[in-house]
């Protein structure tokens, strides 16, 4: 008996493996991005293409501005954190890439792909009425505004006051 | 082949001794894993080193390994390039040696990075104006080379590439140390190197350290293996770790004269060698008495020299006293600042002009030592499943020990 | 009583000519900085027509340079890590404190990155994440850079500093991370927008800032005016920032 089982033991763990395979939803899964802050009626290619190919338009930028120079706003990473992440949630609290409700962190927990982008990167605007961040919020001159995409070139007062006000979406 | 009638055969010893030592060895890199993952975790903070020594406790136990990796490949280039017939049982268990040293090493300098995940950036973008850069190539092909070597003394298929090989090896191995020398040798802003005689320094280092090495290991595994080693070799090792030491310390000697004789190098050399800090009784007391003196005392003494214990002894001290110089050459040659104005003392918040101090923590010494555990874990490991050691090596002439 | 009268004279006229010297030299050096940079389109490449260079008057930085420092760690936010030692400390730039051994004559100076026209740092790096940018700006490109911490061993200046540890909220246009190795970088995403470098900002009246190829720029014409005095030129590195009267 124990001679059988020994034979067929790789087969039975082939099956388990098979059923736990059969077990796995078919198809790409549901998206389930955290919502953007201040976003556009479509991205800067669309979203289809984004959602593929983001890490290489990233790419090619990244060793454009920093090798050459090219400092060009459509594949920003900076720009991509100033319409997508949110610096606060409803309740004040920072919003940073461990947490899963992070834009990025969203899906790249979900797909279980790890980036170090913001082991160095800011993972989220600099708020203007933080001492520790001086700077802009979703800089006006960003390539959404710039390009005249979806959104009107200039804020609205509600616009504005839901990103000071760091309301979510 | 000459040593046609050496018998090789795996190591067959499976007691406490044998697995006890492996497991030893296994727990050093448990060690050294448990450091790496601790460091990767909460990064350099928690370690001594700072900005201003930026190499610590982890590139000591490093350049060590790596300098003895290619030190003990001489034992079977000198069967091969020197055809010395007495040497050759032992080319295969000097190639494995240096390769566990050099794979030992070079765990702990990457695992050391700031960033050890990006390891493949190492191995795919490549300056070719740096040392650096040069010596991954180097370590690589040392590698690949002496395990052609090993393979070329198993195997009798492809014995025709055993002299090539062996030739090519030789070569590599004085190119590959000349390059870990040549990484301080080629640093022109500090007064402590910026010196093309880092390069020679460090093969003459690497053969002293390299041949004693072998001493200790290959007598521990003899003896431990039951098995015999020749008296006669062992003498003539003696004299060749004699003229070896001998070397190391005309070059250290030329080198630091040159330095105190040079007024823009005499002020570093004074902190070395006559300082108030500790590297000078580093250097005095470790290097030069204990690991220099005293050995070669034992070894060529007539009351001594006859004696293998005098050997050992004189091996081991050489080994320490090899580290102790290469701590005093990377940690003392870090702490005494750069020097900004000529003739002018500087001062700032950044520690300009002033003595650095280094105090290493424990996880630099547990990924050091995580290094010689893997060393120990390969040689362990190989003795027993490959035929490296020889059955015996007893000659009749020389009335050999057992 | 005549000679007093010609010394009188003599003083007078020196005086006279230092004060005309110091009037003609005092605009060069203040106020006039807008027209040193100017913005480069964005999707311009750096040019290698452009060499940028700056030369810092030390006798006219009243607090030797501290204000420099503390806009230059406003702007890249560093020196306030947490975890790090004192020693571990990133600094990009720090104020030195020179003391003559034997007059004992003391001044002090603002020492970052020198930017070498044959930077060391840029030669050791076996991945080449140390690099010169075509204008001439030195920095690390810390996607590449693998913290072997190589480059800290080779510069002379003691320019660079190491990342002992996680960060958290950088500079969104300033990414400093663990593990890798960082340095000033001159602004160099200031310069790429026409703005002058935040420690150039800090002391107008003390530094210009400007191409060192354009023969006619302010820094070109004080250098040659005045000229101007490289840190361990030594070495042969031929590094762009210069001093005066040190």
């Amino acid at each position: 008996m124990s001679a059988i089982f020994k034979t067929l033991k790789p087969l039975l763990v082939l099956l388990a493996g098979v059923w736990i395979l059969v077990g796995c939803e078919a198809g790409p899964p549901p998206t389930n991005l955290a919502p953007a802050k201040a976003k556009a009626a479509q991205c800067v290619e669309p979203t289809a293409d984004i959602r593929k190919n983001h890490m290489a338009y990233l790419m090619q930028h990244r060793d454009a501005t920093v090798l050459a120079g090219i400092r060009s706003k459509q594949y920003s990473l900076v720009e991509c954190i100033n319409c997508h992440v949110d610096p606060k949630r409803a309740d004040g609290s920072a919003v940073h890439y461990e947490d899963r409700d992070h834009f990025c962190a969203s899906c790249h927990t979900y797909v279980g792909v790890k980036i170090d982008c913001f082991q160095c990167h800011a993972d989220r605007p600099e708020l203007a009425n933080q001492t520790n961040y001086q700077h802009k919020l979703g800089s006006a001159e960003s390539y959404h505004f710039s390009h005249q995409l979806g959104t009107p070139a200039v804020l609205s007062l509600q616009d504005l006051q839901t990103i000071t006000s760091g309301g979510v979406q | 082949m000459s040593n046609k009638a050496i018998v090789y055969s795996e190591v067959q010893q499976s007691g406490w001794g044998y697995y006890g030592v492996l497991m030893a060895g296994m727990a050093l890199v448990g060690l050294g894993l448990i450091a790496f993952f601790y460091l990767e975790h909460t990064g350099h903070y928690v370690t001594g080193m700072n900005n201003q020594i930026v190499w610590g406790l982890p590139h000591v136990f490093a350049i060590f390994l790596i300098v003895a990796a290619s030190g003990i490949l001489n034992i079977g280039s000198i069967g091969t390039v020197f055809n010395n017939k007495a040497y050759q049982p032992l080319g295969r268990l000097s190639g494995l040696l240096a390769i566990s040293c050099l794979i030992g090493g070079l765990m702990v300098l990457v695992l050391d990075l700031g960033r050890p995940d990006r390891l493949i950036i190492a191995m795919t973008h490549y300056n070719f104006k740096s040392i650096f850069a040069w010596n991954i190539i180097l370590y690589n092909g040392f590698l690949a080379l002496v395990g052609l070597y090993v393979w070329a003394m198993m195997d009798h298929k492809i014995q025709y590439l055993y002299k090539p090989v062996g030739f090519a090896a030789f070569f590599w191995r004085l190119v590959l140390t000349a390059g870990t020398g040549s990484i301080f040798g080629f640093l022109v802003a500090r007064e402590a190197y910026d010196s093309a005689i880092f390069a020679p320094l460090f093969i003459l280092i690497s053969f002293a350290l390299g041949l004693a090495l072998f001493i200790l290991i290959s007598y521990v595994l003899f003896t431990g293996a039951q098995r015999v080693l020749s008296k006669d070799l062992l003498k003539r090792k003696r004299y060749l770790l004699a003229l070896f030491m001998g070397a190391v310390l005309f070059f250290e000697a030329i080198f630091h004269i040159t330095a105190l004789y040079a007024a823009e190098h005499s002020h570093f050399e004074q902190f070395i060698l006559s300082g108030a800090s500790g590297y000078s009784l580093w250097f005095w007391l470790g290097h030069i008495v204990l690991g220099s003196i005293v050995p070669l005392c034992l070894l060529l003494l007539p009351w001594w020299r006859e004696q293998v214990s005098s050997l050992l002894g004189a091996a081991a001290l050489v080994v320490m006293g090899s580290f102790i110089q290469l701590y005093v050459i990377i940690i003392g040659g870090q702490a005494y600042p750069l020097t900004l104005f000529p003739n002018a003392t500087v001062e700032s918040s950044f520690f300009d002009g002033v003595i650095h101090t280094y105090t290493p923590t424990v996880w630099e010494l547990m990924l050091g030592v995580g290094g010689v555990g893997v060393t120990l874990v390969m040689i362990m490991i190989g003795v027993k499943v490959l035929r490296f050691l020889p059955v015996s090596l007893a000659t009749a002439a020389s009335g050999d020990i057992e | 009583m005549t000679k007093n009268l010609v010394n009188e004279y003599r003083r007078r006229f020196l005086a006279g000519l230092g004060l005309m010297v110091g009037a003609t030299l005092l605009p060069e050096l203040s106020n006039t900085q807008a027209a040193d940079v100017t913005a480069r389109p964005e999707n311009e490449p750096a040019s290698s027509h452009k060499r940028w260079g700056m030369l810092i008057d030390v006798k006219r930085l009243t607090d030797g340079g501290a204000a420099m420092v503390a806009a230059c760690q406003h702007e890249h936010g560093w020196g306030h890590d947490p975890q790090a030692s004192a020693e571990q400390q990133a600094q990009w730039m720090r104020v030195v404190k020179v003391t003559d051994k034997q007059t004992l004559h003391s001044f002090s100076l603002p020492v970052m990155c020198q930017h070498c026209e044959k930077p060391p740092c840029v030669d050791v790096c076996p991945t080449g994440a140390s690099m010169k940018r075509a204008d001439g700006i030195v920095y690390v490109n810390k996607h590449t850079c693998i913290g072997c911490r190589y480059c800290m061993m080779a510069c002379p200046y003691k320019a660079r500093s190491f990342v002992h540890e996680p960060l958290k909220d950088q500079k969104p246009h300033s990414p400093r991370g663990i593990g890798t190795v960082e340095s000033c970088n001159l602004c160099v995403h200031r310069i790429d927008k026409g703005q002058l470098p935040a420690c150039v900002e800090a002391a107008p009246h003390a530094v210009i800032f400007g191409d060192l190829q354009d023969p006619d720029s302010r820094i070109s014409q004080a250098l040659k005016a005045s000229g101007g005095t490289q840190i361990r030129a030594d070495l042969g590195l031929n590094p762009q920032v210069y001093y005066l009267n040190i």
